[in-house]
């Protein structure tokens, strides 16, 4: 990204929808395997309707799209804060603003902050992030 | 404490199961980590162990409650870089960190919210990264992450 200024807003991207195999893809790779992402019976028993997205996956997302706009070797700080579980089928979509330009440890860097969002709107994952634009 | 070798292959499938076809990722056997890569220590760093440190059995203690990792429900991740990151090749060094435990009084009536991290350090000890976690401890048990 060249000249980054606050208020840059990036393009939204749309991730899912969510299918069982996503779900049990990112507990293999991450080394989560709560059965609550992939048991329904289980999830059932607790309340929920069906077994939910994994939270984890949700950020990867997102980080997934700053890779895309930042790079792959900038990231300096990533936050993820959970705040909605999303089922199979979801379609979950990610934004991200620039918030601050400023200089540290002799880098450019900017902070985005970021959400993920459901088909209602509703904010499922939200976050900051710092990444280096300049060197 | 755990060595954790940063591999190639596992930087793919965790590239390829976040949706993500970077080919700096894909393509690139000394490849950078993902910006959320590092939860992957659980393969070699038991965190439940953070709550057996001495710091932590005290301030479970001061709270007065049960010190029962299943009430624990996952509200937030945060992943610090100091300087390059980690990439394939790269052995890191992992220490498990006990942040403390903080009292909210919400609508739903007293939280406790419980904070710790893992330490990734490299040659010479270098602080390399940070995971930090926050987790809501809840007296129903709802595992939820």
């Amino acid at each position: 990204m060249t000249d980054p200024r606050v208020g840059t807003r990036l393009p939204p991207r749309d991730f899912g929808p969510l299918t069982m195999t996503d779900i049990v893809r990112y507990q293999g790779a991450s080394g989560d395997l709560n059965p609550m992402h992939h048991d329904d019976e289980l999830a059932r028993g607790a309340g929920y309707p069906a077994s939910f997205g994994v939270g984890m996956l949700n950020a990867g997302y997102l980080a997934t799209y700053c890779t895309a706009h930042f790079g792959t070797d900038s990231v300096r700080r990533f936050r993820t804060r959970f705040r909605k579980v999303v089922f199979r089928g979801a379609v979950v979509t990610a934004r991200g603003v620039i918030t601050r330009v400023f200089d540290e440890g002799g880098e450019s860097r900017v902070e985005v902050e970021l959400t993920l969002t459901d088909a209602d709107g509703a904010t499922v994952v939200e976050g900051t992030a710092e990444f280096v634009t300049r060197r | 404490m755990a060595v954790m070798p940063v591999e190639w292959g596992k930087i793919r499938e965790y590239a390829v199961a976040t949706a993500n076809d970077r080919a700096e990722y894909l393509d690139d056997p000394k490849a950078p980590i993902p910006p959320t890569f590092l939860a992957t220590v659980v393969f070699w760093e038991t965190l439940g162990d953070v709550f057996d440190l001495p710091e932590a059995v005290a301030a479970w203690a001061d709270a007065g409650v049960d010190r029962d990792v299943r009430n624990l429900l996952s509200l937030e991740q945060e992943y610090l870089f100091h300087g390059e990151l980690p990439r394939a090749g790269d052995v890191l060094t992992t220490s498990l960190r006990f942040d403390g435990v903080e009292e909210k009084n919400g609508r739903s009536g007293r939280m406790l919210l419980v904070r710790f991290a893992v330490e990734f350090r490299g040659d010479d000890d270098v602080l390399r990264a940070e995971c930090r976690y926050t987790s809501a401890y809840l007296n129903t048990p709802e595992a939820v992450s």
